[in-house]
């Protein structure tokens, strides 16, 4: 057995797994239980939000393969695939060179398309308002307010532009749109339509994982994840802040 | 109660394709979003105290986001990740930079405070049944060592 090829086949599930936004304990036992599949006599995986170090030893050789992270997305229905690959190895004795084709094939999956995918945001911003009790009016507000956010964050996403400034610029345009509603008198509450196009921007899963890192005990991913919801919240209060502010100077009003 | 059943189900799946979840699981996380609001807005309606509702709510859809990831072998990650998001208090953020913008830092910080505490009693729930069903059903195997 190629313990290189190993290394670089439970590196590579583990850089699509964090890539995704699985959990940190979810990526180490991932890794260690492909390599260990083949049967080899240790593995050890350390992971951090930003990277990942992984180790083999197999006949008194050491093996050890760093890879690091730079992009960080959300793709759930890849975490699930993978999750069920590495259980199902073992069963059904895959060689390496099997996993290797099967994850390349898993990572060029399409996802949705982008057109399905600012519908639904759109959606979710209608469903929010209602949720939010807001009155029909509203919603359609909101639907028109989550469109526009999602198409701006998904354009600076595209161009490679930091969260910070991503979530800011997108819940700017998104307040922006609302004051255009209610200075039309499209809608009936600004709070409701401002609120329900910002859930978009909410950030579920950096919150959702820290939660989860800090309670297995991953303490440092835990508070980065923390770092960042917080950071994200902060984003969109600045964005709809300055909007707000800027309004209000120059229309001098509500 | 309907209302609120229908539109956390759609925001919740809307949600789900954002994060990419396919098939019958997206329907599921959107039953886990529906579940979650109507169990806050029936404590609401009960004169629960904010926290405490979220609390009851955070645990009722961890509850049912582990036992439906068991059930479909995925992540459970998959269904907490789009059931949390509607009871996110994104009305309290909203509020506090309200003031903030308005220049009120009494009344931002009061309101800053009780939204932390309204995420904490969020998170306390999902906490907890986490932890719980680590105690109930996880048992890591220690690594093989030479």
């Amino acid at each position: 057995m190629d313990c290189n090829e190993l290394l670089n086949v439970a590196g590579y599930a583990g850089k699509i797994l964090l890539e995704s936004g699985a959990e940190v304990y979810r990526c180490e036992e991932t890794m260690v239980k492909i390599a260990q599949s083949f049967d080899v006599d240790e593995v050890q995986a350390f992971v951090m939000t930003t990277g990942i170090m992984l180790s083999i030893t197999h006949n008194q050789q050491n093996y050890t393969k760093i890879l690091r992270i730079q992009k960080r997305g959300v793709d759930l229905h890849k975490i699930d695939s993978i999750n069920e690959l590495s259980r199902t190895i073992k069963a059904k004795q895959y060689k390496i060179n099997d996993v290797m084709e099967l994850l390349k094939q898993l990572d060029q999956e399409p996802r949705y398309s982008l057109f399905v995918t600012l519908f639904f945001s759109a959606l979710s911003a209608f469903g929010f308002a209602l949720f939010f009790q807001g009155s029909l009016f509203d919603a359609f507000c909101a639907f028109t307010v989550g469109f526009c956010i999602k198409i701006t964050a998904v354009g600076m996403e595209r161009n490679n532009v930091n969260a910070f400034f991503q979530n800011a610029v997108a819940a700017g345009v998104g307040a922006f749109i609302t004051l255009l509603c209610v200075q039309l008198s499209v809608c009936d509450s600004m709070d409701t339509v401002m609120i329900s196009g910002m859930m978009l921007l909410v950030p579920g899963l950096a919150i959702t994982n820290a939660i989860r890192d800090t309670v297995a005990g991953d303490y440092v991913s835990g508070l980065s994840r923390g770092a960042e919801a917080f950071l994200t919240a902060i984003a969109i209060a600045v964005g709809i802040g300055a909007v707000l502010a800027v309004w209000m100077n120059v229309t001098g009003g509500i | 109660m309907w209302l609120i059943a229908v539109s956390g189900f759609t925001a919740t799946v809307g949600f789900g394709v954002l994060f990419n979840i396919k098939g019958k699981k997206l329907y599921l996380a959107g039953i886990g979003g529906m579940l979650g609001g109507v169990i806050y807005s029936l404590c609401k309606m009960n004169e629960c105290p904010e926290a405490l509702s979220l609390f009851y709510a955070g645990v009722g859809f961890a509850l049912y986001s582990e036992i439906f990831a068991r059930i479909c072998r995925t992540p459970v990650t998959t269904f907490i990740i789009c059931a949390l998001i509607p009871l996110v208090p994104g009305k309290g953020m909203y509020e506090t930079m309200r003031y903030a913008v308005a220049g009120d830092a009494q009344t931002a910080l009061q309101t800053g405070l009780d939204t932390l505490i309204y995420a904490g009693a969020l998170a306390l729930g999902i906490i907890l049944v986490s932890t719980l069903m680590r105690f109930l059903c996880h048992h890591p195997k220690p690594s093989k060592t030479i």
